[in-house]
């Protein structure tokens, strides 16, 4: 089966002053059809220039170096603006992380999703006022919010019209660059049930893209974790979190805090990540990771299959077991 | 239906304000006069008035009575357009300034749709130019124009394309002796078009730094704005973006700096008025002044602070009209 | 310790362009008005006849009168360095009162909020509608035509302008979360006020300050034009009124009436130049072109 959207080796770089930033620095991701991906990572490790880069919506130091971007077989990269442009909402959409400023103030919702609707979707003024009604009670917002404006509405529900917005033209693909971050912990649960109503519902493919694991937990079925521009483990979701085959990811599990082992320390990574203006030559995580050899340091350690569908990128990959046991250990991550 | 009472709240409240602060301006020229040492009835009565006039403003500002009655008077007139009569031209005040009323007000209208129109343009082109050697020249050239007396480029003006090159005339508003049949008339003859040119132009050369620097950086700091992205994202054409999205938030400000500027004019107007001897309310009020013309000073002044204040709110009401978000803040 | 950081601040920013150019030509503006006294030829009133003792009077450039003479015989490049004197005066003394007196007013009611901030906004809406220069010239007309009273007129009518901008940032750092911090160690309104805000205020009054310098003195200029600053102090102002009574314009004597102008703009343009190159310490933006 082929997947919906395939990623290969994609590197994005920033002009900054007089250097280069690699912001993303060949990044591999594969997504099947009807699935949901979580893609997570520490604050700077990429993950929004990566989402940016998908979109084909980079700011203007910011150029692809190279890669491939293939949803349903057809690469975006290498397609010219202009025909770049016609897929854009259609055939893949985005939900910001803000929606309070990715809206805008001075319309209202009515008509910015005519705007959508009409201008994008062909649709006559009628039919997109119908289908804007049906995509707010599909999001759980009253159908007369419409005639409102962006500020009228509170955090929860502008991140649900971005949501409906999002689905405006039935795309393939949605892409969600830290959905509930922004929003009260009850809200974000609300938010979630949503959007997994709507994937079951609607068989929606997505891409979520956040720094909380719990959220990818509760909403995806494969995850991958991302690091200093890299991806450095993917997988089925259930098995990467019970089972971690990276260092990074063994690490992320033990910070972050989980109600089920209540009482355990959580034991936070020291350090921070490397320069992306110049990336050490080795592995990415070679200057915080516990099992650290001298070959890491080396040179980029090859992305390898630790069980089927799953895979790290790891020299230990094969010990994995093993260091798993070292790593939950307190002791172990202080250096 | 909450939205339409909130609205009215807020032009309720903006409205009173206004009064407030007319009344206050008002009571300031009121006591001024009073505190000045000498007798009060000189602000209204001038030695050279004839026995009938002097009769005629004793009873219609009831400069006999008690101070508080003289008050009150005051404000009743203020509120007829009642300013008692100019001490040089022995008529009423109120005739007077409505006569060169219309001069002013198509001189300041002209002179900033002129400028803001070119402004918002300009500033909006110099924001999609940005970083471009245009734009490093093109700054510091808006900024001189705005650093410039206003009269000093009606005086360039004047004495390239008026004296020198002979392309306009060099003073007024109509050729002497010049008749029409009707104000209307006259206002669209070319004549007077002639005349309202030079110092149109100098004063909109003057004005559109504001509006060219402000388009400028508002836009670029709009393109910056997530919902700019959104809208790329969402696959819609740059242009439209940029007009329908961009502009449309860039030009708020803009708006309330054009009915503010408008008010402020009013009175600015005039230095450009005097280089130009255009008829116009600045110079009535300037050579009131210097005429130690009272009542007609103290008109021209009230009025001008009239229109100041009216167009501030004006401002308030098109901004709260705009930016939905405004209204419902509570002003 | 923070004082030594804003110094040092200042010092690097003075590499910006703008904020460098801003501060050279006032300096040099400063120079020649000091200086004023050794660099002009002539006294600026002194009526003067030339060699076969006829009066001097609108003569073209020359060796000997730089800008040429005014129709009265009158040097007028004397009359234009001599003149920078007043007009620096009024521009400067009036920019300080201002900055000072609006940064005063701006704390007061961006802090204390309540009662006070409702009086003095009102006082402020009040003078706000007054027209600026007529206010100006029938307060100079009542007073009397001198500097001082110049000053007086344009420093009344410009606080409140200051003082809005200076609240407005007062209120949006009252927010923040050191002023919180600094209540919760039981510091007193007032000890925060002058310890915690003022000193993140005064680079705004500073700036601000800087462009006040050209708008006063683009009043005195404007007031003396026409024809209520007082003849007796030669300013840029009254070389401009003298010039345009005197039909330089028909004669087309440019050397005249251009150079006073142009003095102007510069210094006007200083100030501007000066705030646009702080605008960039004070509002830090993600570099992103």
């Amino acid at each position: 089966m082929s997947d919906l959207l395939a990623v290969t080796d994609l590197a994005v770089a920033y002009r900054l002053g007089k250097g280069l930033v690699h912001a993303v620095d060949g990044a591999d991701l594969a997504l099947p059809s009807g699935a949901m991906l979580g893609l997570v990572g520490e604050s700077g490790c990429g993950k929004t220039t990566l989402a940016r880069a998908l979109m084909g919506v980079l700011p203007g130091n910011a150029r692809i170096t190279r890669g491939q971007v293939r949803l349903s077989g057809i690469d975006l990269v290498a397609l010219p603006r202009a025909e770049r442009r016609q897929h854009l909402w259609r055939d893949m959409s985005f939900v910001p992380q803000t929606a309070m400023n990715a809206l805008d103030p001075v319309y209202r919702l009515r008509d910015q999703m005519r705007e959508v609707l009409c201008r994008r979707g062909g649709l006559a003024r009628g039919a997109a006022d119908a289908r804007a009604a049906e995509l707010f009670e599909a999001v759980g917002l009253d159908a007369r919010r419409l005639m409102d404006y962006p500020h009228q509405f509170s955090g929860g529900m502008r991140q649900r019209a971005a949501i409906a917005m999002a689905l405006a033209l039935k795309p393939k693909l949605v892409i969600a660059d830290e959905p509930v971050t922004a929003l009260d912990v009850i809200v974000q649960r609300q938010v979630l049930d949503t959007i997994r109503g709507l994937s079951l519902e609607l068989g929606l493919s997505a891409i979520v893209i956040t720094h909380d694991i719990s959220v990818v937990a509760y909403l995806c079925s494969t995850i991958a974790v991302m690091y200093a521009g890299r991806i450095v483990e993917a997988g089925p979701t259930a098995r990467v979190m019970a089972e971690p085959a990276h260092p990074y990811t063994m690490g992320l599990m033990n910070a972050s805090p989980d109600l089920t082992r209540a009482g355990a320390e959580l034991v936070p990574i020291e350090g921070s990540p490397p320069s992306l203006m110049h990336p050490p030559p080795g592995c990415r995580f070679a200057a915080r990771c516990p099992f650290v050899l001298s070959e890491c340091r080396a040179a980029m350690p090859e992305t390898s299959d630790v069980a089927p569908g799953h895979s790290a990128a790891c020299l230990r990959a094969a010990e994995s077991a093993e260091l798993r046991r070292k790593a939950q250990e307190a002791a172990t991550w202080r250096q | 239906m909450r939205e339409q009472a909130l609205r009215v709240a807020y032009v309720g409240r903006r409205f009173l304000h206004m009064l407030f602060v007319l009344w206050v301006i008002a009571t300031i020229l009121f006591f001024m006069f009073r505190l000045m040492p000498g007798d009060p009835s000189t602000a209204y009565i001038d030695p050279n008035f004839t026995g009938e006039q002097r009769q005629l403003v004793l009873q219609q500002f009831g400069l006999d009575r008690p101070l508080h009655e003289q008050y009150v008077i005051f404000l009743r007139n203020l509120a007829r357009g009642e300013f008692g009569l100019s001490f040089r031209q022995r008529q009423p005040v109120l005739g007077l300034m409505l006569a060169v009323l219309p001069n002013t007000l198509l001189l300041t209208m002209t002179a900033l749709i002129a400028a803001y129109a070119f402004g918002s343009l300009f500033g909006a082109w110099l924001a999609w130019r940005r970083g471009s050697l245009f734009e490093t020249i093109s700054i510091p050239l808006v900024l001189a124009t705005r650093a410039s007396p206003e009269f000093w480029i009606g005086m360039l003006m004047l004495a390239v394309f008026a004296f020198g090159l002979g392309w306009f005339p060099a003073g007024g508003a109509n050729v002497a002796g010049a008749e029409y049949s009707s104000e209307w008339q006259r206002i669209l003859s070319i004549d007077y078009l002639r005349h309202l040119a030079l110092p149109a132009l100098s004063l909109a050369l003057f004005l559109q730094g504001l509006p060219v620097l402000l388009m400028r950086s508002n836009m670029l700091e709009v393109m910056r704005e997530e919902f700019v992205t959104m809208s790329r994202m969402k696959g819609l054409p740059e242009r439209s973006i940029m007009l329908r999205h961009a502009a449309r938030n860039a030009l708020l400000p803009l708006v309330t700096a054009f009915a503010i500027t408008f008010g402020q004019l009013i009175g600015g107007n005039v230095v450009i008025e005097t280089v130009f001897s255009w008829p116009g309310l600045g110079r009535m009020l300037v050579d009131a002044v210097a005429n130690s013309d009272y009542p007609l000073a103290q008109g021209a002044f009230l009025l001008i602070a009239a229109i100041l204040v009216a167009m501030n709110f004006v401002a308030d009401l098109v901004y709260g009209l705009l930016d939905p978000r405004v209204t419902h803040d509570g002003g | 310790m923070r004082l030594a950081g804003k110094l040092a601040a200042t010092a690097s920013q003075l590499r910006n362009p703008y904020a460098f150019a801003g501060v050279a030509i006032y300096i040099a503006f400063v120079l020649v008005a000091v200086l004023a006294g050794w660099l002009a030829p002539y006294d600026p009133n002194d009526i003067l006849f030339t060699a076969d003792g006829q009066l001097a009077a609108s003569l073209p450039p020359d060796a000997a009168h730089l800008l040429g003479t005014t129709q009265l015989g009158r040097d007028v490049f004397s009359q234009l360095v001599l003149g920078a004197r007043p007009s620096l005066i009024v521009g400067v003394t009036a920019a300080v009162a201002v900055a000072s007196i609006g940064t005063t007013v701006g704390l007061l009611s961006g802090y204390l909020r309540g009662a006070v901030d409702r009086v003095l906004m009102r006082l402020a809406d009040i003078v706000l509608g007054l027209p600026f220069l007529p206010a100006v010239i029938v307060m100079v007309a009542l007073m009397g035509p001198s500097l001082q009273n110049m000053i007086f007129a344009i420093v009344v009518l410009l606080w409140p302008n200051a003082a809005r901008v200076i609240r407005s940032q007062v209120l949006t750092l009252a927010q923040r979360q050191f002023v919180e911090a600094a209540r919760v160690t039981g510091a007193s309104e007032w000890r925060i006020m002058l310890v915690h805000i003022a000193p993140n205020i005064l680079p705004l009054s500073f700036l601000y300050g800087s462009i006040a310098v050209g708008w006063a003195i683009l009043a005195q200029a404007s007031v003396s034009f026409l024809g209520f600053g007082g003849s007796e102090v030669v300013s840029w102002g009254t070389m401009l009124q003298d010039a345009y009574a005197s039909q330089a314009l028909d004669r087309g004597q440019y050397a005249w009436f251009v150079p006073p102008g142009l003095c102007i703009v510069f210094v006007v343009l200083a100030g501007f130049l000066i705030s646009r190159g702080y605008e960039e310490l004070l509002f830090p933006r993600l570099r992103d072109d």
